[in-house]
């Protein structure tokens, strides 16, 4: 190709560079609808392109050096995809069925499946994203799955969840280090010191809630005995205050535990994220402020709950707009001349792919 | 070809950039029409970069405001994020604009429609549409099918807590006697129900039936009711009535009915709002198990009036569950079956109604 047409993009300088988010909720909001709507008309099957027009838009609108990355697949792919996973489904739990005494077989055939489906899964989101007309690639194995998604759980289950930034770890360097970007690597290798750290400060605001908690139900023990004694004696109530009770806790926890995994999930981002290059020299960032993201994530289920649902386009957007904005890149040396040197690399390289082998299993 | 020269001076489509096949390295360019072909121009001039006929052309579908990518036959790529400019030219070539799903998507006024076509749709599909759904599961089920959840459940529960009966003789005939006149009234006959006996062990006072109509009822509980062989009839009348209703099967497609919808929808929910509808799904389902519960209690009270027994005997039953167990416990959301005290009152209350209608003299 001739050489001397080579438009750099806006900014060339080596610096820092924001990614953007230009989508707008009235304007997700037509989409989403009309994806709802369509969804149940179809009874289900038009989920498949919901998907698509969805990621589309939430590809399309985020926005880095002037140019959005892009969303390839298609409603079919996803389509075939799901309906083989729900036919295994639906066979398996089939046979636990006709025979309990293979109940389990769902559970170890969906073990061993796993790390084959995340595999291919990641690769599959890979590979349909695009940015500057060159598709991201990813090369990790089933084994490397195993490791960081099973074997990391069961670890962090096992130790009562003290382990779980070892597995955060592994999940960050399986799926960083095999991301290809134009034949080039991505590589991160976050430090264990500040995941621990993270975890420990989130573990530290579930105990202190619990602890809190805890001492006030303590303190006022008879005034709690008394209730209970009062309900008893109040017979024909529809709710026995157990149920409140047995209620409360349950949804006590459910939110304490969301907004812990917020935390921890937005530390992790950061850490994660930040300690991740490409092609080992230019460098990502992510900088989200704890206390932001938790706050935009529960106003946003609170908001979407009152409104029956219909805010949900607009919480979608706030939150990929948090996110994005506080996520950029630092390029070494000059922008254009990088992005002039990109080429599609290996399989990745054209649609073709996607008709033969790309069947989006959803994980 | 020659004599078509181009119409609009200097009317270019769109300005964008233009990429080679697979290559990051862009070129900002003008797409124009030229000779009935589209082609992309440099846009400091120069020789086209690439052009086809219309029809050769791939252009990506309109969400949004996300850029098009018009893909030529050489596997180059324009790219633009202005839409009107393309949509006016395919609809100037009579190519239908952006299509029908973007027409709808967009937020004009009668976005209120969809919303409440949406909404009226998925209250129509939980309403009618799952239920509907049920029913053809159920018409369409082989007969093998429970059959097999029936010896294979039995088997196991054989295998792991029951053991065999320790009753006399004569008390099993008893039941048995009583359990045919019932069974004789049921639409199915007889022959459909299997009545077994067998020592609980730790599963205690039990009866329950599988969907074969395989009763099972435990030593434990004919002890309970000590020598009221009537109230032990109205028992498994209640269990008839749960395989005549098809229970289990009707529950398991409701079930997995309703997980399949949240699912597909849950994308455009998000993950949040996913788990909270899961939680809420299976509250649901308990108070549907609690209308089952009813449903077979009011069957118990027909088929016991029907062969000529007391059709409150199932009432004396949780008589005897309240005084011995101390089962006071009132309905709420959390439980599987309704509040004993309140079945009882339920039961009387329909076995006054039809025995009101069906036979005076019992009144």
């Amino acid at each position: 190709m001739a050489s001397a047409d080579t438009a750099p993009p806006a900014a060339t300088a080596g610096a820092f560079h924001r990614i953007g988010f230009t989508g707008r909720a009235s304007e997700y909001f037509g989409i989403w609808i009309v994806n709802v709507l369509l969804t149940i008309l179809t009874l289900g099957i038009y989920s498949a392109w919901a998907k698509v027009r969805r990621n589309r838009y939430f590809y399309g609108n985020t926005v880095l050096l002037g140019r959005s990355f892009e969303y390839h697949a298609r409603g079919l792919q996803i389509l075939i995809g799901r309906l083989i996973v729900i036919g295994a489904v639906a066979v398996l739990n089939l046979v636990s069925i006709l025979n309990p005494f293979l109940a389990l077989l769902p559970a170890i055939a969906f073990l061993i499946a796993l790390p084959w489906l995340v595999a291919r899964g990641l690769r599959f989101s890979a590979r349909v994203t695009s940015y500057r007309n060159v598709r991201f690639d990813f090369v990790g194995g089933p084994g490397g799955a195993f490791k960081a998604f099973i074997l990391g759980s069961v670890i962090a289950t096992l130790t009562l969840g003290i382990l779980t930034p070892l597995a955060s770890r592994w999940v960050a360097r399986y799926v960083g280090a095999n991301l290809r970007y134009g034949g080039k690597a991505f590589d991160t290798d976050p430090k264990l010191g500040p995941l621990f750290k993270a975890w420990l400060m989130s573990a530290g605001v579930a105990v202190a809630v619990l602890a809190v908690v805890g001492g006030f139900v303590a303190l006022n023990f008879e005034a709690v005995v008394d209730a209970i004694a009062g309900s008893a004696i109040a017979g024909q109530m529809t709710f026995s205050i157990w149920h409140y009770v047995i209620l409360v806790v349950y949804i006590g926890f459910f939110v304490l535990f969301g907004v812990v995994g917020l935390f921890y999930r937005a530390a992790v981002r950061n850490i994660v994220w930040s300690a991740t290059t490409f092609d080992g020299r230019h460098r990502l960032l992510s900088d989200m402020s704890r206390g932001r993201y938790i706050w935009i994530a529960v106003s946003n289920v609170i908001v979407t709950i009152l409104t029956l649902g219909l805010m949900r386009p607009w919480a979608a957007v706030r939150l990929a707009r948090y996110v994005y904005e506080h996520t950029g890149v630092t390029f070494v040396g000059d922008v254009g001349e990088l992005f002039s040197a990109i080429e599609a690399q290996g399989s990745a390289v054209g649609a073709e792919f996607m008709d033969f082998e790309g069947f989006d299993f959803g994980f | 070809m020659a004599s078509e020269t181009v119409a609009k001076a200097g009317g270019a489509i769109a300005k964008g950039d233009w990429h080679p096949a697979g290559s990051s390295r862009s070129v900002e360019a003008l797409l124009v029409e030229a000779a009935g072909e589209l082609v992309a121009r440099p846009a400091a001039g120069g020789k086209a970069l690439a052009g086809a006929g219309l029809s050769w052309l791939d252009i990506s579908g309109r969400v949004g405001s996300i850029p098009r990518r018009v893909t030529f036959p050489d596997g180059s790529v324009f790219e633009t994020w202005d839409n009107d400019g393309i949509d006016r030219y395919l609809a100037a070539r009579g190519k239908g604009s952006a299509g029908f799903v973007h027409w709808l998507e967009q937020f004009r006024l009668r976005l209120v429609v969809i919303v409440l076509v949406a909404f009226a749709l998925g209250g129509v599909i939980y309403r009618w549409g799952v239920p509907a759904l049920v029913e053809v599961a159920i018409l369409t089920t082989p007969p093998i099918v429970p059959q097999l959840m029936g010896q294979g459940t039995l088997a196991t529960l054989d295998k792991t807590t029951f053991s065999g009966t320790k009753l006399p003789e004569a008390r099993r005939k008893e039941i048995i006697d009583g359990f045919a006149r019932i069974a004789a009234q049921s639409p199915r006959g007889a022959k459909a129900y299997n009545l077994n006996f067998r020592d609980g062990g730790i599963i205690g006072p039990n009866a329950f039936a599988l969907p074969d109509g395989t009763l099972v009822i435990t030593d434990q509980l004919v002890e309970l009711a000590g020598s009221d062989t009537e109230m032990l009839v109205g028992v498994l009348a209640h269990e008839i009535g749960h395989v005549e209703l098809e229970h289990s099967l009707r529950q398991f497609y409701r079930a997995a009915g309703m997980t399949g919808l949240i699912m597909l929808i849950a994308g455009d929910v998000g993950s949040a709002m996913e788990d909270v509808l899961v939680q809420g799904g299976g509250l649901l389902a308990l108070s549907y198990s609690r209308a089952a519960e009813a449903e077979a209690d009011r069957r118990s009270v027909e088929l016991m009036a029907k062969a000529g027994y007391d059709p409150t005997a199932i009432a004396r039953f949780f008589g005897v569950l309240e005084d011995k167990l101390g089962d006071r416990s009132d309905t709420s959301i959390l439980s599987t079956h309704p509040g004993t005290p309140e079945r009882r009152k339920d039961i009387t209350d329909y076995a006054r109604i039809i025995s009101g209608q069906s036979d005076p003299d019992l009144q």
